[in-house]
Parts: C-alpha cells; structure tokens; sequence
C-alpha cells in the first residue's frame, strides 16, 4: 500500500517539477523581493530631469534660492563622503584630494561652523562673524583648497556626480532662464508649456515675505508634485528667515518655536524593565503577520496545484485506469502527498532564498555585524511555519481531493469551491487586526476554528499565545485534518469515477454521512 | 484452475438504482467470453466489481480462484471504455509507470515498456510526450499499458468502441492471440456482430439482469432458425409476405423467421420474383435476433 501511495506520489512530485507554474511559484519570492526594492529606486532613477523656469517679482527670493540649494547639494556631498569615509576608507581613499581634504574638515567641527564651512565652499555669503567662528585649522585648510573646491564644484556635471552615487537635486531639477527680450516672458513661458519644452513656470509676487500674494505655480502636470514641493520648501525657510529677521527675534528663538514635540518609543522587558524600542523589536513584531501572509500563499497555491491535477486525471479518463492497479485512497493520498512535497519544495526555496538575501549577500558586501543582528532570524518561527503549513496543507488538500473527484473540469469546481475560497479569505482579511492584536478577543476566537487555525495561530505568534492555547489548537486541528480525510475519502470513492454534471453540495454531504452504496448516485451512462 | 471468474447473485445498488441485480456466472479460463447488453444494462458495473473498483451489496465474487479480488488485482489487466494518458508524460516513462503501480519492478517495467513499444511499432516514440500520439497510437499505447504486466485474466470494456476498421482487426488479432497465449478475455460490447465473431461463451444482460449465457453455439441453439437474406431492390414488401412470423430487414439484409410448417421454398419463389436475391441461407438466428427476443420476452412479462 505504502509503496503505491509512493508511486503516485514521486510521479505527481516528477511531474509538477515539469510545470510551469512550479517554477513560476520558485521564481516569484524573489522576483517580487527584488522588484519591490528595485522598481521604486528604477523608477525615480528613470525619471528625466523636471525644468523649470522663475518669474521673480521680489528681486531677492530665487537668488536666494539658488544659494540655499547650492549650500544643501554640497552640504549633501561631504556628508555622503563623510559616510564613506567612516565605512570604506579604500573607497574614500581612491577620491580626489579636492574631495577628501574638506571631507576630513568637516569630520572635527561642531554643527554651527559646518554651515559657514558649506556656505563658504558653495561660494555664498556667509556673515563675516560666523566665518570669524572658524578654528584656525578650518581656515587653514579652506583658504587652501577652497577655491580649487568651488571650482570642482562649479564644474562638475551631473553624471560625474551620479556615478559617485550622489542623488542632488541639480540632477532632478533644473532651472532654465525666462526667455529674455520679450513683451510677456509669461505667454512665452505657456508657449513652451505647451510644446514639451518646459516641466513647470513659478510667479513670486512682488513681497512674498509680506504674503503670498500673487505667487503662482504653472504647469500641465499636477500629478507630480515633488518640483513644486521642493521649491516651495526651499522658498520658505528662506522667508521665515527674513521674518524673523524683521521680527528681531533669535534665530535660536525661533527654532524653538518651531520644534514639534516628538514621543520616543518605549517597551517593557522580559525583566519588567522599561528599554528602548529598537528596529528588530518592530520587526518582530511585523515578522509573524508576513510569515502568515507567505503562509496562506503557500497553501493557497498548493490546494490549486493540487485541484489541476485532480481534474486533469479525471477530465483525462486516467483514473478508471489507475484505480484498476490501486486503491482510490491509495491515489488520493499519493496526489496528496505529492503536492505536498511540491509545496514544501517552493517553500524551502524561498526560505533558502531569504537566507541568502538577508544573511549572506550582506555578509559579502560587507555589511556591519550590527546589521545581521536586526534580521528576526527566529527558529521558532520557521518550525511553526512548517508545521502550519503541513496541518492547513493536508485539511485543505482533504477537502479539494474531495471536490476535485467530483469535478470534470476546472470551470464545474469553479461553484464548489467558492464556500472554500470565501473561508480562506477571512484570515486574509482578519491579518491586520490580528497583527496589531495578537490576544485579542477576535484572536483568540479564530484561533479555535480549524480552518483559520493555522493562519491566525501564525499571526498571533508575536503576541505570544499562552501554551494551552498552542496545545487544544493544535489538537482541534488534528482532529479537523483526521475528520475532513475521511469524509474526503468516501466523497473521493464515489466521486473519482462520475461522470458529467457534478453533484450538489447536499449530495456530497449524503455520501459523506451514509455509507458507500446508501446514497443515490446519480446514473453512470455506459455505452 | 477451470473458472476464471465466478459471480454467484451478485448485486450492486446505487441508492434506489438497481445496476447489477442477482447475477450468477461463470467465465472458464482461457476463453473469451462477451458481456453483451445494451447501454446501461450494467456491463461496467460488473466490470468494476470484478476489477473490485467497486464492491458488491450482496452474493458471492470470486475471481482467479480468490475470493478478495484485491489479492489478484496484479494479475488482472483491465482497459476501460474511457481511458486516456498523462499528456505531458514521455511515452516509455508512462508505461512504466502503470507497469510499477501493478507491481512490477521498476528496471523490469521500463525493460518491458521498451520491448512492449517497439513491437508495437512505436520505438521511434519513446521519449516523445504522449500529447504528440495520434489516437491510434493512444489506443496501442493504452493497450500495452493493460498488457504490460502479463496478466492472466484481461478485461477490456467496449474495446472496438471509436475504432476504424482497421484498428478494429488490430484488436480482434491481440483478443485473439491472448486466447492462444492461454488467457482469459472478457470483453463487453452493445454490438452483436462483433460478440458473434470471436466470442466463446457470452452473456445477455440487460437492465442488470442476465438473460441467457453459455457457449456462442448453445445460446444459437435456443433461438429459431432464420432464413438470412441478402438482396438488391425495395424490401419494404417483406413483412407483409405469407409465411413469416417476424421479418429483421436492413435494408440490403435481412432476417426472415417463418411461421410454423410455412415452407421455405415458397418463401424464396416469392421473393425472386419481386427482389434481386444474391443469398438465401437457412441457419441459426443472429445474436443480436436472440437479444431482441430475449429481451421483449422480459419486457413483455
């Protein structure tokens, strides 16, 4: 017996190999990882350069704008070097001397000299009293390399700082002039709108410091906004400045005034002592509701795996075949042992590929011993995993044989399987709640009931359970598992070698209850 | 062992369907024997009880000499009326596979399936996928897979059923070579002609029950002599002809059944003078004649 439940089973593991949706299911973990990463980074990569254009009425404001967004860009290529020089000193070191030597000067001064030091180098104006802040040493060094820096920096083109991995805005923004000599610049500037030629026009009114009167933003695209905000950022702090120039007040006044208040995140320990919050504690407590999510996908694409290949055999005519050489329940139990190990092979793949991208890849790219500790690599989880996935595999599986038997194609297992897909779907929709309240009452509820045990049971994981719960859930859903294969199996002794309409629900449940030879059975047509 | 298989008032309900009700016989080996009956008269049913797919409500089933079927069901080779493939599978490894699961060993079945194929002349398919066969090699292929085994009793349901001629000839050599070879073949048809030809003891059966069996001769025997009759012209005249009971006309055949002390002579002046005759042969009544009496006989009581 065991050894033809073998059989049918290598022979269902063999053939699934072959399919293309068993290498579709091996593909997907890691195409959607790494397209969820890759897409957004591609897509805001791709994005060509916005141009704008600036009707300034003020006379002060875009001047200004241009020096705070040369002071920010720069301010963001030491800091990036600076990145590099405290995690890649090889890298730091291939840099050319007019990068480094600034880099190292910034490295030992406070917050305030930075911004003279930035200011200086991006060669904007800054109070001759900031610039008097500066320790000998800075000076030093800025008076010699600081032209050569401004220079490179003025010099520089996009793509060469691209290629150094910088994202500036120069790179996502760029400003071209109002067309000169002109009656209406205004009319000149929608004309170019309307041919392609430009993104977006802004219009600063004649005192925006005052109000904002009669400044405007032009353009065709109001879907993309990040132009219109990052100007609108930079624009007003340099505003808020004049005012509280105007006002007299401190400017370290008005930061105060301007700070919000922030909450910082606190947990209570094992210990009962009060600790911080850190990333692995958060992604402790997301880990369970993805593994739930990648559970339920599991067995959902494994009951279908299974259900196509039920169908095939009967809508194909094998089974009157096969049940000559063996038993019906020796064919179910072979299909279902097969998809099941199909099942666990895509799953171990996945598993296998999440190692390599979270434990490994970093590794070799160097990344901190810090880094590998944030990954909730929990033991305990995957052995749940696996576990779930064996009890909701086989209740489910039981329940597909079952009408799988009765189905000669996919389209009549369309109408029984509706109750099974509306049962499935209420864990999926209960996930959120439940990650965000893992001993809830609607929790607890769910847990008990077979069908959701072990999707809810995984959800809850982070909560976590008390053993007892563990244990009667546990012991329902064995009992639930035992329950639907045997009333599987008398659905699937009667059912595998009907043909034509399949049977109603009623009748399935008649077979189940009574047995074999009890029930009517519809009338096979021999010819 | 003298029978092959043995049924004593076996019965198989479904719900208040009686598909087989009280069925006694006995299929001695090496013959082949025909389970004839029309549509739903319960052939495959019994046919699946025999293969113990299915399993009687009530009465005695012995098959090869066991009375658990299940214990020779390595023995049997059965070909059901709706049969197919795995289309996706390659040809040699799917004869293998259905030689594994009757219990040979996987080198002897891939050996056998190799041999079995090339005999029947489709060595150039043995790693093709089974999607790429046309039907008749599919019928060949589904037959070697029923053979593969060497089993001592075949059971092949409607085997000529979606057959061309020659295909049809192709099978009826395989029944009879089984029969050389010493097997036992039972076969079941709704087709007479086909039963009348090769069959050596057959069985009527409808509506589940059996109305006569024994060998082809001594169901003959029971019916009354028939006049067949071959001819060109318009025989819509014959049933309205002096002397006979009962006409069975096809058109360019036909059988005539004369009444008691009616004299054949007459019979045939009276058709030369109205049709083209080119057969007149006085003999036993078809099968199929003896079906349709049988079976009125039961309606009618």
């Amino acid at each position: 017996m065991m050894r033809k439940i073998f059989l049918v089973a290598r022979r269902e593991y063999v053939e699934n190999l072959r399919t293309k949706t068993f290498w579709i299911g091996i593909v997907s973990f890691p195409l959607i990882i790494g397209l969820a990463t890759a897409v957004p980074v591609l897509l805001s990569k791709a994005k060509e350069a916005r141009s704008y254009a600036v009707i300034d009425h003020s006379g002060f404001l875009l001047q200004e704008v241009e020096e705070e967004v040369r002071r920010d860009d720069l301010r963001e290529v030491i800091e990036t070097l600076a990145a590099v020089y405290r995690e890649d000193a090889n890298r730091f070191e291939r840099l050319p001397e007019v990068l480094r030597q600034p880099t190292l000067a910034w490295l030992g001064i406070e917050e305030e000299q930075r911004q003279v030091l930035v200011a200086e180098l991006a060669a904007v104006e800054a109070d001759s009293m900031a610039r008097a802040k500066l320790s000998e040493n800075v000076r030093g060094r800025l008076d010699a390399l600081g032209l050569a820096l401004r220079q490179w920096w003025q010099g520089v083109s996009v793509q060469e700082l691209e290629d150094m991995d910088l994202e500036l805005s120069r790179s996502r923004f760029v400003r071209v002039e109002v067309p000169a000599g002109v009656d209406d610049p205004q009319a000149a500037l929608n004309s170019m709108i309307k041919r392609d030629q430009l993104f977006a026009y802004f219009i600063i009114g004649p005192d925006p410091v005052e109000s904002a009167d009669q400044c405007e933003y032009v353009s065709n695209n109001l879907t993309d906004r990040d132009l219109r905000r990052w100007f609108t950022g930079k624009a007003s702090r340099i505003v808020r400045q004049r005012r509280v120039a105007r006002e007299r007040i401190e400017p370290e006044v008005a930061r105060w005034i301007q700070q919000s208040l922030a909450f910082e995140g606190r947990k209570i320990g094992v210990d009962g002592a009060v600790e911080d919050v850190g990333f692995k504690d958060q992604a402790r407590q997301w880990a369970p509701l993805a593994f739930s999510y990648l559970l339920w996908i599991s067995i959902f694409t494994s009951i279908q795996m299974l259900l196509t290949s039920m169908i095939e055999e009967k809508s194909n005519r094998i089974v009157e075949v096969l049940l000559s050489s063996i038993s019906p329940i020796e064919l179910m139990s072979g299909k279902i042992a097969g998809v099941a190990a199909t099942g666990l092979t895509v799953v171990g793949s996945w598993a296998l590929c999440f190692f390599l991208l979270v434990v490994v890849v970093p590794g070799l790219m160097g990344a901190p011993e810090d880094f590998l500790s944030h990954i909730p690599v929990e033991p305990l989880y995957m052995v749940a995993f696996l576990f779930y996935f064996l009890v909701g595999y086989l209740f489910y599986a039981a329940i597909i044989a079952g009408i799988g038997s009765v189905c000669s194609s996919l389209k009549e297992s369309q109408n029984l399987m509706s109750p099974i897909m509306i049962v499935m779907m209420i864990p999926i929709l209960a996930m959120l709640p439940i990650g965000q309240n893992p001993n809830g009452l609607v929790a607890k509820v769910l847990s008990f009931i077979p069908p959701f045990t072990p999707f809810v049971m995984m959800n809850r994981a982070a909560g976590p359970p008390a053993l007892w719960e563990y244990l009667l859930t546990t012991v329902l859903m064995l009992v639930a598992v035992v329950l639907a294969f045997r009333g599987a199996a008398k659905v699937f002794r009667i059912g595998v070698l009907l043909t034509g309409k399949p049977p109603r629900l009623q009748e399935i449940f008649k077979w189940m209850v009574f047995s074999e030879g009890a029930a009517a059975v519809p009338k096979e047509e021999e010819s | 062992m003298a029978e092959a298989v043995i049924l004593e008032e076996v019965e198989k309900n479904f719900g208040a369907v009686k598909a087989v009700d009280r069925l006694s016989l006995i299929v001695p080996s090496g013959c082949i024997y025909g389970f004839l009956g029309p549509n739903g008269a319960g052939k495959t049913t019994t046919i699946r009880m025999i293969m113990s797919i299915f399993y009687p409500d009530a009465g005695r089933l012995a098959v090869l000499g066991h009375e658990n079927p299940l214990a020779v069901k390595e023995r049997l080779g059965y070909l059901p009326e709706e049969k197919g493939l795995y289309d996706k599978m390659r040809v040699a490894e799917l004869v293998a596979y259905f030689g594994q699961l009757k219990g040979l060993e996987p080198h002897t079945a891939r050996l056998r399936a190799k041999e079995m194929l090339e005999r029947f002349d489709l060595g150039d398919w043995l790693d093709k996928r089974c999607e790429a066969l046309s039907k008749g090699m599919r019928q060949k292929v589904q037959i070697l897979i029923t053979l593969l085994h060497e089993p001592d009793l075949v059971i092949l349901d409607e085997p000529f059923s979606g057959l061309d001629p020659l295909n049809r000839d192709v099978m009826r050599d395989l029944i009879l070579d089984m029969k050389r070879q010493g097997k036992t073949v039972i076969f079941s048809t709704h087709i007479m002609e086909q039963a009348e030809q090769i069959c050596d003891y057959v069985v009527l059966i409808n509506k589940g029950r059996k109305i006569l069996d024994g060998s082809l001769a001594q169901v003959r025997a029971s019916g009354d002599q028939a006049i067949l009759l071959d001819y060109d012209g318009d025989g819509a005249f014959l049933s309205q002809l002096p002397g006979l009971r009962r006409v069975n006309d096809a058109g360019k055949q036909a059988e005539l059944f004369l009444e008691e002390g009616a004299d054949a002579q007459e019979v045939l002046k009276a058709l030369v003078q109205r049709l083209q005759v080119r057969r007149f042969d006085l003999r036993e009544p078809s099968l199929h004649e003896i079906f349709v009496g049988a079976v009125g006989g039961t309606d009618d009581a």
